[in-house]
C-alpha cells in the first residue's frame, strides 16, 4: 500500500507539472503573436541570445518559441518530417538543411516567400548563399549559415598547401614518413551524408560531377572512377587511417585538433574549435579550397541551413519577420564571432575590420565563390544514400572502384526510373 | 562449493554489466581534450561541465525524470489493471479461446514494434493525442500487453487449483479471491513484469519523439538527445554521458527497492508453493 | 462471463498491432509517395514486384537474420550463467542483481552512443586497450566483414538481462527439494543442470528464443545510431531500410510492403524454429509455456 501511496502522490505532483507549463503558455499568447520555429538542438542553443533579445524588444506583439529538435540532423528531419505528415500546425517554421528543400517543396509542405522578400536584400547576399534556397523557381527558404567544405591544414608543418590531389598525397607521405605527424590526411568516410559531401568535391576536382545540369548521372565515367579511386588510395597507402571509413565531422575534427594529421576535411564550424585552449593546433591552422587536378577548379560542397515558412503557419508574415532578424547583419556578425558561423551577407566579407579581427573571412569568401550544391531533386535523399552505400563498398575495399561505381550508376538510374525522373 | 569459479563467474557479470557504464562514468568526468589525449596534466583532466551543462538545461532536468517515471508508472499500472484480470481468465478458458488467444498475443508480442510508428503517428493525429503523456500511455500499454499478459497466464496455471477453491469455499467473490488470494501469490511474477512494462516505457524513443514536441513534457531518452554542442558536427560525448549517469541514478535507486519485493515476493511464494 | 475479462486487453491490442498491420498491407498494394504527391494511387503489386526484385532488401534480410540468430545464442547462454548466478544465495545478493538488470534499464538510444563511442577508434577504450596490448588497430566500425558484431556486442549487452529474469523467473519455480535428492543420489552439479534445470527450464527458453529473435529481426534505433547501416551497407537492418523509405524518402508505398514482407517472412522463420525445437510434433506448443 506504501507504493501506491507513493504513486498517489507523484500523480499529483506531476499534475502540477503539467498545470505550470499550461499556465506558462497561456500567459504569453494572450498579448502576443506566437511564432513557433523548430531548430537542431545546437541552433536553439546558439541562437538563444538573439530569441531573447528579439522577444525583449518589438513592443512585444510577436513572441518566439524555439523548439528545439534532436542534435542530430536527420533526426530533426524525421521529426519535422512526421510533424508534417500529421498537418499538425505546430511550427510556423523550420531550420531546414540545403537537402531537405526539394523534399519538403514536392510535399507541398512550404510556404514560397517570393512575395515577402525584398529584392534588395536578396541581391546583398553571397552567391553561395543564393543557392539552395529555391525549387522549380520559387523561393522556399531564407538562408541562415552557409556551410561550405573547406580543407584545414597545418602552417606548422608547410608553407603552403597542396593544390591538387597528388600533391596531397606527396606531402603526407612526406611529412608521415618523417615522423612529423601521425597521419596525413582525415575527411569523412562514414556511410553518411557527410561522404556524399566529401565525393562530390573530389569528383568535380577531378573534372567529371554527380548528376550535370542537364540531370545526367556520370558516376559511371572515368573522373568518378579516378576519384574514388584517389580516396581508396588514401586509405591504402596509410594516409589516411584505416577507420576513416567510419569517420563523421566530429571524429576527424578530433584527430586533426589532437594535431595527429596534417591536413582535414571540413566546415568553417571546426575553426572557431581549433582556436580553443584545448586544441593542439592552435594558431597553427590555415584554411583553403579543396584539392582539384591542375587547370580545373575546385570545389566546395554546399551545406547550408535556412529558414522555411511551413504552408499551414496562421502567421505567416509575422514568421518572416523573425526571421528577418535572425538574418540581419548583426546577427550573423554576433554568430559568426561566438560560434564561427558562416554569414551570408556580402558586406561582411569586404568589412575591414572584421577582416582583420579574422583572417578566415577571406578563405570562407573564397569558398562560398565555388560552393556548389548537390543534386537538387526531391529523391536527392535516395540517390545520396546509394551513392553513399557503395562509396562506402570501395573504401572499405568491399568492391573495386570499378564495380561500385558502376552500381552506384544503375541503382540510381533505377530510383529514378521507379519515381518517373527527376 | 566451487567458490573461485562462483567468483569468477560473479566478478565477469560485474565488469560485463558495468563495464561500459563505468566508461560512461569516466567520460562524464572528463575534459572534452582528456578524451582524446589520456595523458594529459591533471588539473585538465577532470571536470564538471558535463554535468554542469546538463543540470542547468531549461527546463530543469528533473522534469525529465519525473515525466518518464509519470509515463513508466502509469503506463505500468494501466498494463497490469487490465492484464491481470485477463491472464487470470485466459488461464482458465477453454481450449479453443486459450488457443485464439495464444496466437493472438503470440502474433502481437513478436511484432517489432518500431514498424508500427506510423500507423501510430496516424492514430495520435485522428485523436489529437499528441503532446500528452497520460496519452503516451496508452501505445505503451498496449505494446507491453501481449508479453504482460503471456508471463502472467503462465504463472496464474502455476497456482494450484486447491487454493483458489479453498478461497471459493470460504465464500470469496472472484474480485476478492484475485485481490487478497491470487494477486500476492503471483507477487514474484507480477513484479518482474512490471519492471519489465516501466523499463520499456521509460526507454521507448520513435514514438515518444513523435508525440511530444513541448519542451515541458518531453521523456528521458528524447530530451537526452536534445543535449548539444554549438555545432550539429560536433558530438557532445561528455554531456551524454552525464546525461545517462543523472538518468541512471533514479532507476537504480527503483531497481533496489523493487529488488526487495521480488526477493520477498519470491520467498512468500517458495513458503506457501 | 469470465472471458469478458479478456476484451479491454484485447481491444487494445487490435488498434495498435492488428488495425496498423492491415493497413500496411492496404498501402502497400498502392503507389504512396513524393511522386504521387502523397495521395494513395492503387498499382497493383507494382511494390511487391519491385521488393522481389530489390536485391538490397534481400541482403538486409540476411543481415538481419544473422544479426538475430547471433544475439540471441549469445544471449540465451550468457542469461543462463546470469540467471543461474543469481539464484544462488550470497551476500549483497540484491546489489548484484540490481547491477546486472542496469543494462535493460538504460535507454536504448543513449547507450547506443555510449557503444559507438567505446567502439571508436582511436580514442575508444577497446582500441586503447589493443594499443596498450600491442596488438593491431582493431578499427571494428570500419571494417564491414566485422562491424555487425559491433553490433551484437551492443544489442547483448542491452537485452541479456531482460532473458535473466525470464529464466530467473523460471529457476524460480524449480522446487529446492529436487535438487536435494539429485545431490543425495550422488549426482554433480552439471548432472542436476542437465538432468533438471534445463527439462524445467526448456519452455521459459524457448520462449525466450522466440521472443527475442522475434525482437532482434525488428532491430532498428541501435544499429541507427552506430552504424546507421554502414560501413557499405554490412548493418543495415530490415526495419532500417523500410524507415528509410518512410522518413527519409517519404516513400510509403514501399515502406509498407517491406514492413509487411518482413513480417510474413518473421512469422515463416518462427514457424520453422517452433518446428526444429519440438521436431515438428507440437506447432507453436511453446505459446502453452
Amino acid at each position: 500500500m506504501k507504493i501506491i501511496k507513493i504513486i498517489l502522490s507523484f500523480l499529483f505532483l506531476s499534475s502540477f507539472v503539467e498545470l505550470d507549463s499550461k499556465l506558462k503558455q497561456n500567459r504569453t499568447k494572450k498579448e502576443a503573436v506566437e511564432v513557433n520555429i523548430l531548430m537542431p538542438a545546437p541552433f536553439e542553443e546558439s541562437t538563444r541570445n538573439l530569441i531573447k533579445k528579439f522577444n525583449n524588444k518589438n513592443d512585444k506583439k510577436i513572441f518566439v518559441r524555439v523548439i528545439r529538435g534532436p542534435m542530430e540532423t536527420e533526426t530533426v528531419s524525421d521529426l519535422a518530417i512526421s510533424n508534417l505528415i500529421l498537418n499538425s500546425n505546430q511550427y510556423d517554421a523550420i531550420l531546414v538543411d540545403v537537402t531537405w528543400l526539394p523534399k519538403y517543396a514536392t510535399a507541398g509542405w512550404l510556404y514560397p516567400l517570393d512575395s515577402l522578400i525584398d529584392k534588395k536584400k536578396w541581391d546583398s547576399l553571397m552567391l553561395g548563399a543564393k543557392k539552395g534556397n529555391s525549387y522549380n523557381k520559387a523561393i522556399y527558404r531564407w538562408p541562415f549559415v552557409a556551410d561550405i567544405g573547406l580543407l584545414y591544414w597545418r602552417t606548422d608543418l608547410i608553407k603552403s598547401p597542396p593544390k591538387t590531389p597528388d600533391e596531397l598525397i606527396k606531402i603526407s607521405k612526406k611529412l608521415q614518413s618523417t615522423n612529423k605527424v601521425k597521419y596525413g590526411y582525415v575527411w569523412q568516410g562514414r556511410q553518411y551524408e557527410g561522404l556524399s559531401c566529401v565525393f562530390l568535391e573530389i569528383i568535380r576536382g577531378f573534372g567529371g560531377n554527380w548528376i550535370d545540369n542537364e540531370n545526367n548521372v556520370l558516376l559511371n565515367t572515368t573522373e568518378s572512377l579516378e576519384a574514388s579511386t584517389w580516396l581508396t588510395s588514401l586509405i591504402k597507402n596509410g594516409i589516411s587511417p584505416e577507420s576513416v571509413t567510419n569517420f563523421g565531422e566530429n571524429e576527424s575534427l578530433q584527430i586533426f585538433k589532437s594535431g595527429d594529421s596534417a591536413f582535414m576535411r571540413n566546415w568553417p564550424y571546426a575553426w572557431a574549435e581549433l582556436q580553443k585552449d584545448d586544441s593542439k593546433v592552435k594558431g597553427n591552422v590555415a584554411i583553403t579550397t579543396m584539392v582539384a587536378k591542375k587547370g580545373i577548379t575546385p570545389t566546395a560542397t554546399l551545406g547550408s541551413w535556412g529558414f522555411s515558412i511551413i504552408k499551414t503557419s496562421a502567421n505567416k508574415e509575422e514568421t518572416f519577420k523573425v526571421i528577418e532578424y535572425l538574418t540581419k547583419r548583426t546577427s550573423q556578425i554576433e554568430l559568426f564571432k561566438k560560434y564561427g558561423y558562416t554569414p551570408i551577407d556580402r558586406s561582411i566579407y569586404s568589412n575591414k575590420i572584421l577582416n582583420k579581427q579574422f583572417p578566415i573571412l577571406k578563405f570562407i569568401k573564397s569558398g562560398l565563390e565555388i560552393a556548389y550544391p548537390r543534386p537538387e531533386t526531391h529523391v536527392y535523399a535516395q540517390i545520396s544514400n546509394v551513392l553513399q552505400r557503395n562509396l562506402s563498398s570501395i573504401i572499405t575495399m568491399q568492391k573495386s572502384p570499378k564495380e561500385g561505381m558502376y552500381d552506384a550508376q544503375s541503382d540510381t538510374l533505377n530510383i529514378l526510373d521507379s519515381v518517373g525522373g527527376f | 562449493m566451487k567458490n573461485r569459479t562462483f567468483i569468477l563467474v560473479l566478478s565477469f557479470i560485474i565488469v560485463w554489466s558495468i563495464g561500459p557504464l563505468c566508461w560512461q562514468l569516466y567520460t562524464s568526468f572528463s575534459t572534452p581534450d582528456a578524451l582524446i589525449n589520456p595523458t594529459i596534466e591533471f588539473t585538465k583532466r577532470w571536470t564538471f561541465d558535463n554535468y554542469k551543462l546538463v543540470l542547468s538545461a531549461n527546463p530543469p532536468f528533473w522534469r525529465y525524470l519525473v515525466n518518464s517515471l509519470i509515463v513508466g508508472i502509469i503506463s505500468t499500472l494501466i498494463t497490469l489493471f487490465i492484464a491481470i484480470p485477463a491472464s487470470y481468465s485466459l488461464s482458465k478458458a477453454n481450449k479453443i479461446i486459450s488457443r485464439i488467444s495464444n496466437y493472438y498475443l503470440f502474433g502481437a508480442a513478436l511484432f517489432p514494434y518500431v514498424l508500427l510508428f506510423l500507423a501510430l503517428l496516424e492514430f495520435a493525429r485522428r485523436y489529437n493525442l499528441g503532446n500528452n503523456l497520460l496519452a503516451l500511455c496508452i501505445p505503451y500499454s498496449a505494446l507491453s500487453m501481449p508479453l504482460a499478459i503471456l508471463i502472467l497466464t503462465s504463472s496464474f496455471r502455476q497456482i494450484p487449483i486447491e487454493i483458489e477453491e479453498a478461497a471459493r469455499i470460504e465464500g470469496l467473490n472472484l474480485i476478492q479471491r484475485l485481490r487478497l488470494i491470487l494477486v500476492p501469490l503471483m507477487l514474484p511474477s507480477i513484479s518482474s513484469t512490471a519492471i519489465l512494462i516501466f523499463l520499456f516505457s521509460w526507454n521507448e524513443y520513435p514514438i515518444s519523439l513523435t508525440w511530444i514536441s513541448n519542451e515541458n513534457l518531453l521523456t528521458l531518452p528524447v530530451a537526452i538527445s536534445r543535449i548539444a554542442g554549438s555545432s550539429v558536427y560536433s558530438i557532445p560525448y561528455g554531456a551524454f554521458a552525464a546525461a545517462t549517469v543523472v538518468g541512471s541514478i533514479p532507476l537504480l535507486l527503483i531497481v533496489l527497492i523493487f529488488q526487495k519485493q521480488i526477493v520477498s515476493g519470491l520467498m512468500q511464494g517458495a513458503v506457501k508453493g | 462471463m469470465i472471458n469478458l475479462l479478456l476484451l479491454p486487453a484485447f481491444t487494445l491490442i487490435l488498434i495498435v498491432f492488428i488495425i496498423p498491420i492491415i493497413r500496411y498491407g492496404w498501402i502497400s498494394l498502392h503507389s504512396f509517395s513524393l511522386a504521387t504527391n502523397l495521395s494513395l494511387i492503387p498499382n497493383q503489386f507494382a511494390n511487391w514486384d519491385r521488393l522481389l526484385n530489390d536485391s538490397r532488401f534481400w541482403v538486409d534480410i540476411y543481415q538481419t537474420t544473422r544479426f538475430a540468430f547471433v544475439s540471441v545464442f549469445l544471449e540465451i547462454i550468457l542469461a543462463m550463467i546470469i540467471a543461474l548466478t543469481l539464484n544462488k544465495h550470497f551476500n549483497n545478493r540484491g546489489i548484484i542483481r540490481t547491477i546486472s538488470l542496469l543494462p535493460w534499464a538504460l535507454p536504448t538510444t543513449i547507450m547506443a552512443l555510449g557503444w559507438r563511442w567505446i567502439f571508436n577508434a582511436p580514442y575508444g577504450p577497446i582500441e586503447q586497450l589493443i594499443r596498450i596490448l600491442g596488438l593491431a588497430e582493431l578499427n571494428i566500425l570500419s571494417n564491414p566483414n566485422f562491424t555487425w558484431i559491433a553490433t551484437v556486442i551492443a544489442d547483448v549487452w542491452k537485452t541479456t538481462p531482460f532473458i535473466a529474469i525470464i529464466l530467473l523467473a523460471g529457476l524460480q519455480t524449480i522446487p529446492k527439494d529436487l535438487y536435494e535428492a539429485f545431490k543425495l543420489e550422488g549426482g554433480t552439479y552439471f548432472d542436476s543442470f542437465k538432468e533438471i534445470t534445463l527439462p524445467l527450464l526448456k519452455p521459459y527458453i524457448s520462449l525466450s528464443i522466440i521472443f527475442r529473435l522475434a525482437q532482434a529481426f525488428g532491430v532498428f534505433d541501435l544499429i541507427q545510431v552506430i552504424t546507421s547501416g554502414g560501413p557499405a551497407g554490412s548493418t543495415e537492418s530490415i526495419a532500417l531500410y523500410a524507415y528509410l523509405n518512410a522518413m527519409r524518402f517519404l516513400d510509403f508505398g514501399y515502406s509498407s510492403t517491406i514492413m509487411v514482407a518482413s513480417f510474413i517472412l518473421l512469422i515463416l522463420l518462427i514457424l520453422v524454429i517452433n518446428l526444429s525445437i519440438y521436431s515438428g510434433k507440437k506447432i507453436l506448443s511453446t505459446i502453452k509455456l
